[in-house]
Protein backbone atom coordinates (compact mmCIF):
# COMPACT_ATOMS: atom_id res chain seq x y z
CA UNK A 1 0.00 0.00 0.00
CA UNK A 2 1.20 3.34 -1.05
CA UNK A 3 1.27 6.48 1.56
CA UNK A 4 -2.01 8.60 0.47
CA UNK A 5 -2.04 12.74 1.16
CA UNK A 6 -4.30 15.38 1.97
CA UNK A 7 -3.21 18.19 -0.69
CA UNK A 8 -6.41 20.23 -1.01
CA UNK A 9 -9.75 21.23 1.04
CA UNK A 10 -12.58 23.13 0.82
CA UNK A 11 -15.61 23.81 2.51
CA UNK A 12 -18.96 25.96 2.31
CA UNK A 13 -20.41 26.68 5.71
CA UNK A 14 -21.98 24.77 7.65
CA UNK A 15 -25.54 26.00 8.42
CA UNK A 16 -28.71 27.36 5.93
CA UNK A 17 -28.27 27.15 2.12
CA UNK A 18 -31.91 27.41 1.32
CA UNK A 19 -32.42 27.85 -2.57
CA UNK A 20 -29.44 26.29 -3.35
CA UNK A 21 -29.20 22.93 -4.94
CA UNK A 22 -27.49 20.16 -3.13
CA UNK A 23 -24.79 19.39 -6.10
CA UNK A 24 -23.93 23.65 -6.36
CA UNK A 25 -23.03 23.18 -2.99
CA UNK A 26 -20.43 20.25 -3.18
CA UNK A 27 -19.30 21.91 -6.39
CA UNK A 28 -18.04 24.73 -4.62
CA UNK A 29 -16.67 22.96 -1.71
CA UNK A 30 -14.67 20.95 -4.40
CA UNK A 31 -14.06 23.80 -6.49
CA UNK A 32 -12.44 25.50 -3.35
CA UNK A 33 -10.50 21.65 -2.74
CA UNK A 34 -9.17 21.82 -6.12
CA UNK A 35 -7.84 25.52 -5.97
CA UNK A 36 -6.21 25.05 -2.60
CA UNK A 37 -4.55 21.98 -4.10
CA UNK A 38 -3.20 23.51 -7.01
CA UNK A 39 -4.08 20.44 -8.81
CA UNK A 40 -4.93 20.16 -12.55
CA UNK A 41 -8.31 18.39 -12.55
CA UNK A 42 -7.25 15.83 -15.48
CA UNK A 43 -5.56 14.73 -13.14
CA UNK A 44 -8.20 13.44 -10.78
CA UNK A 45 -8.48 9.87 -11.06
CA UNK A 46 -11.94 8.89 -8.82
CA UNK A 47 -14.42 10.74 -7.14
CA UNK A 48 -16.11 9.59 -3.60
CA UNK A 49 -19.22 11.43 -2.21
CA UNK A 50 -20.85 11.08 1.01
CA UNK A 51 -24.54 11.85 0.99
CA UNK A 52 -27.39 10.01 3.02
CA UNK A 53 -30.71 11.38 1.97
CA UNK A 54 -30.45 13.39 -1.11
CA UNK A 55 -33.07 11.19 -2.67
CA UNK A 56 -36.59 11.38 -0.04
CA UNK A 57 -35.62 15.15 0.55
CA UNK A 58 -34.08 16.41 -2.48
CA UNK A 59 -35.07 13.68 -4.95
CA UNK A 60 -31.88 13.18 -6.07
CA UNK A 61 -29.14 10.57 -6.64
CA UNK A 62 -26.70 9.67 -8.80
CA UNK A 63 -25.03 12.82 -6.83
CA UNK A 64 -21.09 11.98 -7.58
CA UNK A 65 -22.20 11.83 -11.34
CA UNK A 66 -23.42 15.03 -11.48
CA UNK A 67 -21.06 16.91 -9.22
CA UNK A 68 -18.13 15.56 -11.13
CA UNK A 69 -20.01 16.89 -14.54
CA UNK A 70 -20.74 20.14 -13.26
CA UNK A 71 -16.73 20.02 -12.33
CA UNK A 72 -15.54 19.35 -15.91
CA UNK A 73 -14.02 16.11 -14.43
CA UNK A 74 -12.42 13.50 -17.02
CA UNK A 75 -14.51 10.33 -17.35
CA UNK A 76 -13.99 8.39 -14.04
CA UNK A 77 -15.21 6.35 -11.55
CA UNK A 78 -18.07 8.62 -9.51
CA UNK A 79 -19.48 6.68 -6.75
CA UNK A 80 -21.85 8.14 -4.01
CA UNK A 81 -21.32 5.95 -0.80
CA UNK A 82 -23.58 5.99 2.24
CA UNK A 83 -23.51 5.07 5.71
CA UNK A 84 -25.87 7.13 7.52
CA UNK A 85 -23.77 10.32 9.49
CA UNK A 86 -20.81 8.24 8.67
CA UNK A 87 -21.12 8.89 4.69
CA UNK A 88 -18.41 11.60 4.45
CA UNK A 89 -15.70 9.45 6.49
CA UNK A 90 -16.51 5.90 4.44
CA UNK A 91 -16.26 8.61 0.90
CA UNK A 92 -12.66 9.38 2.03
CA UNK A 93 -11.70 5.91 3.61
CA UNK A 94 -12.78 4.85 -0.20
CA UNK A 95 -11.01 7.61 -1.96
CA UNK A 96 -7.24 7.17 0.46
CA UNK A 97 -8.03 3.12 -0.96
CA UNK A 98 -8.08 3.74 -4.34
CA UNK A 99 -5.16 5.48 -4.22
CA UNK A 100 -3.11 3.51 -1.35
CA UNK A 101 -3.91 0.34 -3.89
CA UNK A 102 -2.72 2.07 -6.58
CA UNK A 103 -6.04 1.94 -8.49
CA UNK A 104 -5.53 6.02 -9.21
CA UNK A 105 -3.01 8.76 -8.20
CA UNK A 106 -5.32 11.59 -6.92
CA UNK A 107 -8.95 11.58 -5.92
CA UNK A 108 -11.87 14.04 -5.11
CA UNK A 109 -13.77 13.66 -2.10
CA UNK A 110 -16.57 15.77 -1.35
CA UNK A 111 -19.62 15.30 1.08
CA UNK A 112 -22.85 17.32 1.10
CA UNK A 113 -26.35 17.17 2.76
CA UNK A 114 -29.06 19.79 2.54
CA UNK A 115 -31.89 18.98 5.50
CA UNK A 116 -32.80 22.58 6.27
CA UNK A 117 -35.50 23.31 3.48
CA UNK A 118 -37.31 19.79 4.42
CA UNK A 119 -40.37 20.07 6.86
CA UNK A 120 -39.16 18.31 10.40
CA UNK A 121 -41.40 15.62 10.49
CA UNK A 122 -40.23 14.51 6.50
CA UNK A 123 -36.20 15.14 8.31
CA UNK A 124 -36.96 13.17 10.94
CA UNK A 125 -38.90 10.32 8.93
CA UNK A 126 -35.67 10.44 6.14
CA UNK A 127 -32.88 10.11 9.70
CA UNK A 128 -35.20 7.32 11.04
CA UNK A 129 -34.06 4.98 8.07
CA UNK A 130 -31.21 4.26 9.36
CA UNK A 131 -32.42 2.89 12.16
CA UNK A 132 -33.48 -1.15 12.20
CA UNK A 133 -37.26 -0.49 11.38
CA UNK A 134 -38.06 -4.33 12.01
CA UNK A 135 -37.04 -4.33 15.88
CA UNK A 136 -36.22 -0.63 17.04
CA UNK A 137 -38.23 1.62 14.91
CA UNK A 138 -42.08 0.41 15.91
CA UNK A 139 -41.22 1.36 19.69
CA UNK A 140 -41.43 4.93 18.83
CA UNK A 141 -37.49 5.54 19.38
CA UNK A 142 -35.57 8.26 17.49
CA UNK A 143 -32.06 8.59 17.45
CA UNK A 144 -31.58 11.68 20.64
CA UNK A 145 -33.63 8.58 22.31
CA UNK A 146 -30.47 6.48 21.13
CA UNK A 147 -28.50 8.91 23.50
CA UNK A 148 -30.98 8.98 25.99
CA UNK A 149 -30.65 5.63 26.81
CA UNK A 150 -26.31 6.09 26.56
CA UNK A 151 -26.93 8.77 29.46
CA UNK A 152 -28.85 6.98 31.60
CA UNK A 153 -26.58 4.19 31.70
CA UNK A 154 -23.49 6.71 32.14
CA UNK A 155 -25.62 8.18 35.29
CA UNK A 156 -26.39 5.09 36.70
CA UNK A 157 -23.05 3.79 36.48
CA UNK A 158 -20.48 6.59 36.92
CA UNK A 159 -22.35 9.45 38.90
CA UNK A 160 -22.59 11.67 35.65
CA UNK A 161 -24.38 14.93 36.48
CA UNK A 162 -26.37 17.20 34.38
CA UNK A 163 -23.81 20.18 34.60
CA UNK A 164 -21.05 17.46 33.61
CA UNK A 165 -22.67 16.95 30.38
CA UNK A 166 -23.64 20.64 29.89
CA UNK A 167 -19.87 21.45 29.97
CA UNK A 168 -19.35 19.64 26.88
CA UNK A 169 -21.96 21.59 25.14
CA UNK A 170 -20.97 25.21 26.56
CA UNK A 171 -17.06 24.31 25.41
CA UNK A 172 -18.49 23.12 22.12
CA UNK A 173 -20.76 26.20 21.81
CA UNK A 174 -18.03 28.47 22.75
CA UNK A 175 -16.01 26.97 20.46
CA UNK A 176 -18.39 27.63 17.94
CA UNK A 177 -18.11 31.14 17.98
CA UNK A 178 -14.23 30.95 17.00
CA UNK A 179 -14.97 28.69 13.69
CA UNK A 180 -16.53 31.08 10.88
CA UNK A 181 -17.99 27.83 9.30
CA UNK A 182 -20.33 27.47 12.46
CA UNK A 183 -23.72 27.37 12.59
CA UNK A 184 -24.65 27.85 16.22
CA UNK A 185 -21.93 28.63 18.47
CA UNK A 186 -23.09 30.42 21.41
CA UNK A 187 -22.23 31.63 24.74
CA UNK A 188 -24.45 29.03 27.00
CA UNK A 189 -24.57 28.81 31.02
CA UNK A 190 -25.28 25.99 32.88
CA UNK A 191 -28.90 27.51 33.48
CA UNK A 192 -29.85 28.20 29.96
CA UNK A 193 -29.03 24.53 28.92
CA UNK A 194 -31.16 23.05 31.94
CA UNK A 195 -34.22 25.43 30.82
CA UNK A 196 -34.07 24.48 27.38
CA UNK A 197 -36.82 21.81 26.09
CA UNK A 198 -36.92 18.53 26.80
CA UNK A 199 -36.44 16.28 24.00
CA UNK A 200 -36.19 12.63 25.31
CA UNK A 201 -35.33 12.59 28.96
CA UNK A 202 -32.39 13.28 29.93
CA UNK A 203 -31.53 15.35 26.48
CA UNK A 204 -32.46 18.85 25.78
CA UNK A 205 -32.54 21.21 23.17
CA UNK A 206 -28.81 22.12 23.63
CA UNK A 207 -27.85 18.70 23.99
CA UNK A 208 -28.65 17.78 20.05
CA UNK A 209 -27.14 19.18 16.78
CA UNK A 210 -29.34 21.16 14.85
CA UNK A 211 -29.98 20.37 11.24
CA UNK A 212 -27.57 21.75 8.36
CA UNK A 213 -26.96 21.95 5.17
CA UNK A 214 -23.54 21.77 3.71
CA UNK A 215 -20.44 20.54 2.29
CA UNK A 216 -17.29 19.70 2.48
CA UNK A 217 -14.06 18.75 -0.32
CA UNK A 218 -10.92 16.89 -0.13
CA UNK A 219 -7.90 16.25 -2.56
CA UNK A 220 -5.86 13.31 -1.87
CA UNK A 221 -2.30 12.34 -3.55
CA UNK A 222 -0.54 9.46 -3.49
CA UNK A 223 2.98 11.04 -1.43
CA UNK A 224 4.85 9.41 -4.35
CA UNK A 225 2.91 11.55 -6.86
CA UNK A 226 3.14 15.19 -4.74
CA UNK A 227 4.71 17.25 -7.63
CA UNK A 228 2.15 19.89 -9.27
CA UNK A 229 0.44 20.46 -5.98
CA UNK A 230 1.12 22.89 -3.47
CA UNK A 231 1.12 23.50 0.21
CA UNK A 232 1.54 21.39 3.60
CA UNK A 233 0.76 17.81 2.48
CA UNK A 234 -1.15 16.04 5.26
CA UNK A 235 0.20 12.68 5.46
CA UNK A 236 -2.80 9.81 6.42
CA UNK A 237 -1.72 7.65 8.91
CA UNK A 238 -4.82 5.47 8.97
CA UNK A 239 -8.63 5.12 7.99
CA UNK A 240 -9.98 2.69 9.09
CA UNK A 241 -14.28 1.52 8.53
CA UNK A 242 -15.80 -1.00 10.85
CA UNK A 243 -19.13 -2.11 11.67
CA UNK A 244 -21.49 -2.37 14.36
CA UNK A 245 -24.80 -4.12 15.49
CA UNK A 246 -27.54 -2.19 13.41
CA UNK A 247 -29.59 -2.71 16.43
CA UNK A 248 -30.03 -1.83 20.12
CA UNK A 249 -30.53 -5.40 21.13
CA UNK A 250 -27.37 -6.20 19.44
CA UNK A 251 -25.11 -3.78 21.26
CA UNK A 252 -23.91 -5.44 25.05
CA UNK A 253 -23.54 -2.27 26.30
CA UNK A 254 -25.60 1.01 25.40
CA UNK A 255 -23.27 3.02 26.82
CA UNK A 256 -20.33 2.29 24.33
CA UNK A 257 -20.44 1.65 20.37
CA UNK A 258 -18.36 -1.78 19.40
CA UNK A 259 -17.70 0.21 16.12
CA UNK A 260 -15.79 2.86 17.64
CA UNK A 261 -13.97 0.60 20.04
CA UNK A 262 -12.69 -1.39 17.33
CA UNK A 263 -11.92 1.46 14.76
CA UNK A 264 -9.78 3.34 17.07
CA UNK A 265 -8.05 -0.08 18.30
CA UNK A 266 -7.32 -0.52 14.44
CA UNK A 267 -6.25 2.86 13.48
CA UNK A 268 -3.49 3.45 16.75
CA UNK A 269 -2.11 -0.21 15.37
CA UNK A 270 -2.21 1.29 11.72
CA UNK A 271 -0.53 4.42 12.84
CA UNK A 272 2.43 2.93 15.12
CA UNK A 273 0.89 5.75 17.51
CA UNK A 274 -1.00 5.53 21.10
CA UNK A 275 -4.20 7.50 21.73
CA UNK A 276 -1.62 9.74 24.26
CA UNK A 277 0.41 10.92 20.89
CA UNK A 278 -2.92 12.47 19.52
CA UNK A 279 -3.21 16.23 19.83
CA UNK A 280 -6.32 17.52 17.87
CA UNK A 281 -9.35 15.26 18.11
CA UNK A 282 -12.80 15.73 15.43
CA UNK A 283 -15.30 13.36 16.87
CA UNK A 284 -19.14 12.82 16.65
CA UNK A 285 -20.77 14.76 19.00
CA UNK A 286 -24.23 14.48 17.32
CA UNK A 287 -25.48 14.65 20.62
CA UNK A 288 -23.71 16.07 24.05
CA UNK A 289 -23.57 12.90 25.68
CA UNK A 290 -22.20 11.34 22.90
CA UNK A 291 -18.65 13.22 22.58
CA UNK A 292 -18.74 11.77 26.34
CA UNK A 293 -19.10 8.26 25.38
CA UNK A 294 -17.06 8.68 21.84
CA UNK A 295 -14.21 10.13 23.74
CA UNK A 296 -13.79 6.65 26.11
CA UNK A 297 -14.45 4.72 23.44
CA UNK A 298 -11.71 6.14 21.39
CA UNK A 299 -9.23 5.35 24.23
CA UNK A 300 -8.91 9.31 24.95
CA UNK A 301 -10.00 9.39 28.17
CA UNK A 302 -10.38 6.61 30.92
CA UNK A 303 -13.60 4.93 30.56
CA UNK A 304 -16.19 6.46 32.84
CA UNK A 305 -14.50 9.96 33.17
CA UNK A 306 -15.60 11.63 30.01
CA UNK A 307 -17.93 14.00 31.50
CA UNK A 308 -15.50 14.92 34.25
CA UNK A 309 -12.58 15.50 31.76
CA UNK A 310 -15.13 17.75 29.70
CA UNK A 311 -16.18 19.75 33.19
CA UNK A 312 -12.75 20.05 34.40
CA UNK A 313 -11.52 21.73 30.87
CA UNK A 314 -9.33 18.62 29.99
CA UNK A 315 -10.96 18.57 26.51
CA UNK A 316 -11.28 22.38 26.06
CA UNK A 317 -7.92 24.17 23.94
CA UNK A 318 -5.18 24.18 25.85
CA UNK A 319 -6.37 21.04 27.87
CA UNK A 320 -4.56 17.59 28.09
CA UNK A 321 -6.55 16.37 24.95
CA UNK A 322 -8.28 18.98 22.51
CA UNK A 323 -11.79 17.64 21.77
CA UNK A 324 -13.99 19.18 18.93
CA UNK A 325 -12.51 22.39 18.42
CA UNK A 326 -14.40 23.18 15.71
CA UNK A 327 -17.51 23.51 17.35
CA UNK A 328 -17.94 19.96 16.32
CA UNK A 329 -21.81 18.70 15.06
CA UNK A 330 -23.43 20.30 18.26
CA UNK A 331 -21.90 24.19 17.23
CA UNK A 332 -20.66 23.55 13.81
CA UNK A 333 -23.61 21.14 12.48
CA UNK A 334 -24.21 17.95 11.34
CA UNK A 335 -25.28 18.51 7.26
CA UNK A 336 -25.18 14.20 7.80
CA UNK A 337 -23.15 12.98 4.56
CA UNK A 338 -20.94 16.40 4.81
CA UNK A 339 -19.66 15.74 8.54
CA UNK A 340 -17.00 13.24 8.67
CA UNK A 341 -15.42 15.00 5.56
CA UNK A 342 -16.40 18.75 7.08
CA UNK A 343 -14.15 16.77 10.18
CA UNK A 344 -10.74 15.73 7.86
CA UNK A 345 -11.21 19.74 6.88
CA UNK A 346 -10.64 20.96 10.55
CA UNK A 347 -7.86 18.82 11.18
CA UNK A 348 -5.92 19.39 8.05
CA UNK A 349 -6.43 23.48 9.01
CA UNK A 350 -5.16 22.77 12.91
CA UNK A 351 -2.15 20.33 11.06
CA UNK A 352 -0.82 23.37 9.10
CA UNK A 353 -1.70 25.87 11.69
CA UNK A 354 -4.10 27.73 10.32
CA UNK A 355 -7.09 27.00 12.74
CA UNK A 356 -9.02 29.68 13.51
CA UNK A 357 -9.07 28.19 17.03
CA UNK A 358 -5.96 26.45 16.70
CA UNK A 359 -4.43 23.73 18.72
CA UNK A 360 -1.06 24.89 19.65
CA UNK A 361 1.69 22.56 18.03
CA UNK A 362 -0.74 20.00 16.59
CA UNK A 363 1.18 17.07 14.86
CA UNK A 364 -1.08 14.43 14.75
CA UNK A 365 -4.96 14.56 14.45
CA UNK A 366 -7.75 12.48 14.36
CA UNK A 367 -11.22 12.14 12.78
CA UNK A 368 -14.27 10.07 14.18
CA UNK A 369 -17.10 9.59 12.34
CA UNK A 370 -20.57 7.29 13.54
CA UNK A 371 -23.57 5.57 11.52
CA UNK A 372 -26.76 4.75 12.53
CA UNK A 373 -27.55 3.59 15.60
CA UNK A 374 -23.73 2.72 15.47
CA UNK A 375 -23.57 0.38 12.34
CA UNK A 376 -20.20 2.54 11.03
CA UNK A 377 -17.59 3.64 11.95
CA UNK A 378 -15.16 5.66 10.54
CA UNK A 379 -11.60 6.50 12.52
CA UNK A 380 -8.76 8.32 10.81
CA UNK A 381 -5.71 9.98 11.94
CA UNK A 382 -3.38 12.08 10.10
CA UNK A 383 0.00 13.90 10.59
CA UNK A 384 1.55 16.73 9.25
CA UNK A 385 5.21 16.19 8.30
CA UNK A 386 7.91 17.15 10.62
CA UNK B 1 -51.97 -0.59 37.54
CA UNK B 2 -53.22 -2.77 35.28
CA UNK B 3 -52.04 -6.52 35.88
CA UNK B 4 -50.30 -7.76 33.55
CA UNK B 5 -52.94 -9.99 31.41
CA UNK B 6 -52.78 -13.27 30.13
CA UNK B 7 -49.05 -13.61 30.36
CA UNK B 8 -48.41 -12.75 26.53
CA UNK B 9 -45.36 -14.05 24.82
CA UNK B 10 -42.54 -12.29 22.28
CA UNK B 11 -42.71 -14.34 19.23
CA UNK B 12 -38.90 -15.07 18.07
CA UNK B 13 -37.32 -17.33 15.76
CA UNK B 14 -35.45 -20.55 17.02
CA UNK B 15 -33.03 -21.98 14.52
CA UNK B 16 -34.10 -25.66 14.00
CA UNK B 17 -30.36 -26.49 12.50
CA UNK B 18 -27.96 -24.61 15.29
CA UNK B 19 -30.78 -23.87 17.92
CA UNK B 20 -30.21 -20.13 17.72
CA UNK B 21 -32.99 -17.89 18.89
CA UNK B 22 -33.08 -14.46 17.49
CA UNK B 23 -35.21 -11.60 16.92
CA UNK B 24 -37.90 -12.36 14.22
CA UNK B 25 -37.98 -11.13 10.21
CA UNK B 26 -34.39 -12.20 8.97
CA UNK B 27 -34.18 -14.93 6.00
CA UNK B 28 -31.58 -16.97 7.81
CA UNK B 29 -29.91 -18.03 10.84
CA UNK B 30 -26.79 -15.15 11.43
CA UNK B 31 -25.44 -18.00 13.41
CA UNK B 32 -25.15 -20.91 10.57
CA UNK B 33 -27.27 -19.56 7.73
CA UNK B 34 -30.39 -21.79 7.82
CA UNK B 35 -33.14 -21.00 5.99
CA UNK B 36 -35.21 -22.63 8.91
CA UNK B 37 -36.44 -20.86 11.41
CA UNK B 38 -39.29 -22.08 13.92
CA UNK B 39 -41.59 -19.05 15.28
CA UNK B 40 -41.57 -19.77 19.20
CA UNK B 41 -42.76 -17.64 21.80
CA UNK B 42 -40.62 -16.50 24.56
CA UNK B 43 -41.54 -14.84 28.06
CA UNK B 44 -41.60 -11.23 28.20
CA UNK B 45 -40.18 -10.85 31.90
CA UNK B 46 -36.99 -9.11 32.26
CA UNK B 47 -34.73 -6.37 33.47
CA UNK B 48 -34.29 -2.48 32.33
CA UNK B 49 -31.49 -1.85 30.97
CA UNK B 50 -31.84 1.53 30.37
CA UNK B 51 -35.13 3.86 29.09
CA UNK B 52 -35.81 7.26 27.65
CA UNK B 53 -39.00 9.53 27.61
CA UNK B 54 -40.05 10.53 23.87
CA UNK B 55 -41.16 13.47 24.19
CA UNK B 56 -40.43 14.96 20.47
CA UNK B 57 -41.72 12.05 18.02
CA UNK B 58 -42.10 10.77 14.95
CA UNK B 59 -45.37 11.56 13.16
CA UNK B 60 -47.00 8.14 13.73
CA UNK B 61 -46.34 8.26 17.45
CA UNK B 62 -47.14 12.29 17.81
CA UNK B 63 -50.46 11.37 19.72
CA UNK B 64 -48.74 9.33 22.06
CA UNK B 65 -46.23 11.24 23.53
CA UNK B 66 -44.58 11.52 25.62
CA UNK B 67 -43.62 8.24 25.93
CA UNK B 68 -40.86 5.54 27.94
CA UNK B 69 -38.85 3.41 24.96
CA UNK B 70 -37.56 0.80 27.04
CA UNK B 71 -34.59 -1.79 26.55
CA UNK B 72 -35.30 -4.70 28.39
CA UNK B 73 -32.66 -8.22 28.53
CA UNK B 74 -35.28 -10.40 29.13
CA UNK B 75 -35.02 -13.23 31.34
CA UNK B 76 -34.59 -15.66 28.04
CA UNK B 77 -31.67 -14.22 27.16
CA UNK B 78 -32.21 -11.49 24.31
CA UNK B 79 -32.11 -7.80 24.66
CA UNK B 80 -35.58 -6.36 23.06
CA UNK B 81 -36.72 -2.88 22.28
CA UNK B 82 -40.13 -1.73 23.99
CA UNK B 83 -42.91 0.78 25.27
CA UNK B 84 -43.62 1.03 28.62
CA UNK B 85 -47.09 0.89 29.16
CA UNK B 86 -48.77 4.69 30.14
CA UNK B 87 -50.45 3.10 33.16
CA UNK B 88 -46.72 1.95 33.98
CA UNK B 89 -44.94 2.61 37.64
CA UNK B 90 -42.06 4.93 36.71
CA UNK B 91 -39.25 2.57 34.68
CA UNK B 92 -35.67 2.56 36.58
CA UNK B 93 -32.52 0.60 35.17
CA UNK B 94 -32.38 -2.58 36.79
CA UNK B 95 -36.23 -2.53 37.51
CA UNK B 96 -37.89 -5.74 36.61
CA UNK B 97 -40.69 -5.40 34.32
CA UNK B 98 -43.08 -7.58 32.47
CA UNK B 99 -44.84 -8.12 28.96
CA UNK B 100 -48.13 -5.89 28.52
CA UNK B 101 -48.87 -6.69 24.98
CA UNK B 102 -46.83 -7.56 21.93
CA UNK B 103 -48.30 -7.47 18.51
CA UNK B 104 -45.83 -7.53 15.12
CA UNK B 105 -42.86 -5.89 16.86
CA UNK B 106 -45.19 -3.45 19.04
CA UNK B 107 -43.71 -4.14 22.33
CA UNK B 108 -45.16 -2.93 25.45
CA UNK B 109 -44.09 -3.56 29.26
CA UNK B 110 -45.20 -2.46 32.42
CA UNK B 111 -42.59 -2.38 36.00
CA UNK B 112 -43.63 -5.45 37.76
CA UNK B 113 -45.34 -4.75 41.11
CA UNK B 114 -43.00 -6.78 43.74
Amino acid sequence: MRDVSIVGIGSTPFGRHAGTPIEQLGVQAAVEALMDAGIDRSRIGALYLGNFISGPLNGKEVLAGIVADQLGLPNIPCTKVEGACASGGIAFRHAWLAIASGQCDAALVVGVETMTHAPTAQTTAALNCAMDNENDGPSGLTFPGLFGLAWRIHADRYGTTREQVSAVVKKNKANGLLNPLAQMGATLTNEQIAASASICDPLQLYDCCPASDGAAALVLVASDRLSGTQGMPINILAAVQTRGSPSIGGHPDLCSFDATVSAARRAYEMAGIAPRDVDVVELHDCFSVAEIVDSEDLGLVPRGEGAIWAAEGRTAVGGQIPINPSGGLLAKGHPVGATGVGQLYEVVRQLRGTHPNQVRDAEIGMTHNLGGAGVACTVSLLRRPA
Amino acid sequence: MNAIRDTPSLSMVRCAACGRVDTPRRAVCSACLANQLEPIAIPGNGVVASFTTIRRAPTQFRDRAPYDVVVVDLDAGLRVTGRLDAQSSPAAVGARVGLVSAEGSDTVFAVSQT
